[in-house]
């Protein structure tokens, strides 16, 4: 089912914490908002499902407006970040309880939340209780507890939170074919860039209360629109270079280089304040557009290995490189920039 | 023991001397008092002995056989060797001698009997009346309201009166004015009708109070955790006041409420109900003033105890079962009562302990009436022992109530132990990683 949430706003007490969003997630796309602690994400999801009420704008279903419809009544099913399970029912009365509380027949309920239990994978854990359940199970119940009654809308807040590394990649790919095995609109709250690129359609961006853009997950890294986004997607993160535009190319700051800028890219006036955001892999030793520089810091990663190159003027670039090229701390090294991937951005964040 | 234990014992001895002058002695002196017979009359101290009328017939009803009865009654004077020998130091061997060929072991029940056979010696009679009386004292044997002070006396009394030694132990039992060992209480008290209306009664205060205390509690709690946070706590406010009055204020102010010329009254008049002591006039008004008055006081603990543990219940499980499609009242039902299983179990059985041994509030309202019908089983206790009408405070007795009651009590924790299996209530918690 379509959401549109059109001109939302949220006001807590004195403080606005939404203000003029408007946001369309398509039926069946499984969409993430994505952003920093605060950004307002959870609270987005939140009048979603109607826990908080909006305080202006509205909400539509397809096209039913459901902006003051209660949360009873709006048939979302949602996943907390602590799964919210009941402690005092077992699993199978977990799953029941929205089948309960619309007093469906016993035989319809048995049939139900074994159905989904078996698409969970937890068919055999109905008659635990929740704190006999890992994490990852717990996860699970969470999960068809909210799909049993075949809600409209799934939504999901930090689900993965709560998990340790391994069981968090497994329920990553768990919850994705769930949701494409169910066809379900499902809107993931998230503040880990990788979760929102590797399970969802669409990433919304949010910072501020805001949408900063809203794309495709490949569109986004690629194509960021400002500084703030190139710098939250990308692990290890973009390295920025502070320097004004000059003659054509790019001044960097306290030094004599100027870089050319690729073309394609608006140089903006003489003087005027710009950065250059080079993600890691773009900075490798057999690039073009080379740069001197000494090694200070370096990570194994296992596979590759990670290196901050300290530039003349103090700036410092990211270079993630496979396993065995063995540069050491302290070498200097001349590496490349690849031309066409650099990202560059105004004075005000915006992409040139 | 390192030094720092006995520093903790140090600052735990003014409890343990609290603890011990105001609670163990006192429990301890009220499990020997339950075995005693004492009351105002025998004191707490030791007796004497005394035999008067009313040992008699007690006497007499215990089946002591006729003829010790009237040795006892008519000891009056006896002519015995003991008196001759006096009656010859004192008047003369001659008249003792004469007085002894006429007399010898002859019994007289009246002293004047004494005097006229005195007065009618031939040879050397006593002419005085006033030494013939000194004399007829010298042959006084009687135990009839003579007190002895010790034991011993008292014997050589019955010794020298000719009672038979089968009957002896009973005469000193019955004419014993001190307090004794006795395990009769527990048959005595069971054996009172009013006992069982206590027990009642008790039944009756605790069941409906407790319900009261629950329910009320339960309903302010989760009403109260509805309602805007500022709203809220001003109606806890309101409903913890009686907790915190002091209880005299708090009963004079229910007093003056239900008063012939009170609140209730006053109000009632304007529709034509004639004025009346709303509070004593019926049992059933006694009871629900009884009801309400500790109710009241017990429901704001449970408020307190229930709502403190609705806001530990997550307010996401509370947003999930709305979003799964409970109403408010399935939500209640459904995900807060049972999470409150526990407080709900403890406010229950700490209740219950409490009410059973608790009357303050019934002895400053009502003071157990009308007619005994509000009287509990913890009041009846310090009626009979503390504070009665009639004046003698029987301290056995009432200790004996007491300490049903104790094991009542105990008997009430162990099936509310086993009930809540215990052993999950103390099991540790999970904390969550």
């Amino acid at each position: 089912m379509r959401i549109s949430i059109e001109n939302f706003t949220k006001t807590f007490g004195d403080t606005t914490v939404i203000k003029d969003m408007s946001l369309e997630i398509r039926s069946g796309e499984m969409l993430a908002l994505l952003g920093p602690s605060g950004c307002g994400k959870s609270t987005t999801l939140f009048a979603i499902c109607g826990i908080h009420r909006m305080n202006g704008g509205r909400l539509l279903f397809g096209d039913k407006d459901v902006t003051r419809v209660s949360s009873q009544k709006r048939n979302v099913g949602v996943v907390f970040q602590n799964y919210a399970l009941y402690p005092h029912m077992n699993v199978f009365d977990n799953i029941a309880f929205p089948l309960k509380v619309r007093k469906e027949t016993r035989a319809e309920i048995d049939r139900k939340v074994q159905e989904i239990a078996n698409l969970v994978h937890i068919g055999e854990l109905l008659h635990r209780k929740p704190a006999q359940l890992s994490g990852g199970q717990q996860q699970r119940v969470a999960l068809a507890r909210a799909l049993v009654r075949e809600p409209d809308i799934l939504l999901l807040d930090e689900p993965l939170a709560n998990l340790d590394a391994k069981l968090r990649l497994e329920m990553r790919s768990e919850i994705r074919r769930i949701q494409q095995q169910t066809g379900i609109t499902a809107v993931l709250v998230t503040h880990d860039q990788v979760e929102a690129m590797s399970m969802c359609d669409r990433i919304a961006i949010m910072d501020n209360g805001k949408i900063v853009q809203l794309s495709s997950p490949k569109e986004m890294y690629e194509d960021p629109t400002s500084d703030f986004v190139a710098g939250f997607l990308g692990n290890p993160p973009i390295a920025f270079l502070e320097g004004k535009a000059a003659g054509g190319g790019f001044r960097l700051a306290n030094s004599e280089i100027t870089l050319p800028v690729p073309s394609g890219i608006t140089i903006p006036d003489h003087g005027a304040a710009m950065r250059f955001g080079i993600r890691p892999e773009f900075f490798q030793p057999n690039n073009g557009l080379k740069l001197n520089g000494k090694i200070s810091f370096v990570e194994t990663q296992g596979r590759e290995e990670l290196y901050d190159v300290m530039l003349e003027n103090g700036a410092v670039l990211r270079s993630i490189q496979s396993q065995g090229a063995g540069h050491k701390l302290g070498d200097e090294v001349s590496w490349g920039i690849a031309e066409d991937r650099i990202l560059a951005f105004g004075p005000d964040g915006r992409r040139l | 023991m390192q030094r720092s234990s006995w520093l903790g014992l140090a600052f735990l001895s003014p409890a343990l001397v609290v603890v011990l002058l105001f609670f163990l002695i006192p429990v301890v002196l009220t499990g020997f008092f339950a075995f005693t017979n004492m009351s105002t009359a025998t004191g707490v101290k030791g007796g004497a002995y005394v035999l008067n009328t009313s040992g008699l017939r007690a006497l007499a009803d215990a089946g002591l056989p006729k003829s010790t009865l009237e040795q006892i009654e008519g000891a009056g004077y006896r002519v015995d060797a003991k008196g001759l020998e006096a009656l010859a130091a004192d008047f003369g061997q001659p008249v003792a001698d004469e007085f002894a060929s006429l007399h010898d072991g002859e019994v007289f029940s009246k002293r004047r009997d004494v005097e006229r056979a005195l007065k009618d010696l031939r040879s050397n009679p006593i002419r005085k009346t006033r030494d013939r009386k000194i004399a007829a004292d010298l042959f006084k044997r009687s135990l009839l309201n003579e007190r002895f002070d010790t034991l011993p006396g008292f014997e050589a009394a019955l010794e020298e009166a000719g009672i038979p030694d089968a009957d002896r132990p009973l005469i000193t039992q019955v004419a014993y004015t001190g307090w004794v060992w006795t395990t009769e209480n527990f048959g005595f008290l069971m054996s009172l009708d009013s006992t069982w209306q206590y027990a009642k009664n008790t039944i009756i205060y605790v069941v409906f109070t407790l319900s009261f205390n629950v329910l009320f509690g339960l309903f302010l709690a989760i009403a109260t955790f509805y309602l805007p946070s500022g709203q809220a706590a001003t109606f806890r406010a309101i409903w913890f006041l009686p907790r915190i009055l002091p209880p005299v204020l708090y009963i004079v102010m229910w007093r003056w409420f239900t008063w012939d010329t009170g609140f209730i009254s006053t109000v009632l008049s304007g529709f034509g109900v004639s004025p009346r002591n709303w509070m004593l006039d019926t049992e059933l008004h006694a009871w629900t003033t009884i009801v309400l008055i500790n109710g009241f006081v017990g429901a704001s603990m449970g408020m307190i105890v229930f709502s403190s543990a609705i806001r530990a219940i997550p307010s996401s499980m509370l947003y999930a079962s709305e979003v799964d499609g409970a109403s408010r009242l399935q939500q209640i039902w459904h995900i807060i009562l049972p999470q409150l299983r526990w407080p709900i179990l403890f406010i229950t059985s700490y209740q219950t302990m409490s009410l059973l041994t608790s009357f303050e509030y019934i002895y400053l309202a009502t003071d157990g009436g009308p007619g005994g019908a509000t009287e509990v089983w913890a009041l009846a206790a310090f009626h009979t022992a503390l504070n009665n009408y009639g004046g003698n405070l029987q301290y056995g007795l009432g200790a004996t109530y007491a300490l049903l009651l104790v094991i009542i009590g105990l008997a009430a924790s162990l099936a509310y132990l086993r009930l809540f299996n215990f052993r999950n209530l103390i099991q540790k918690p999970r904390i969550e990683g």
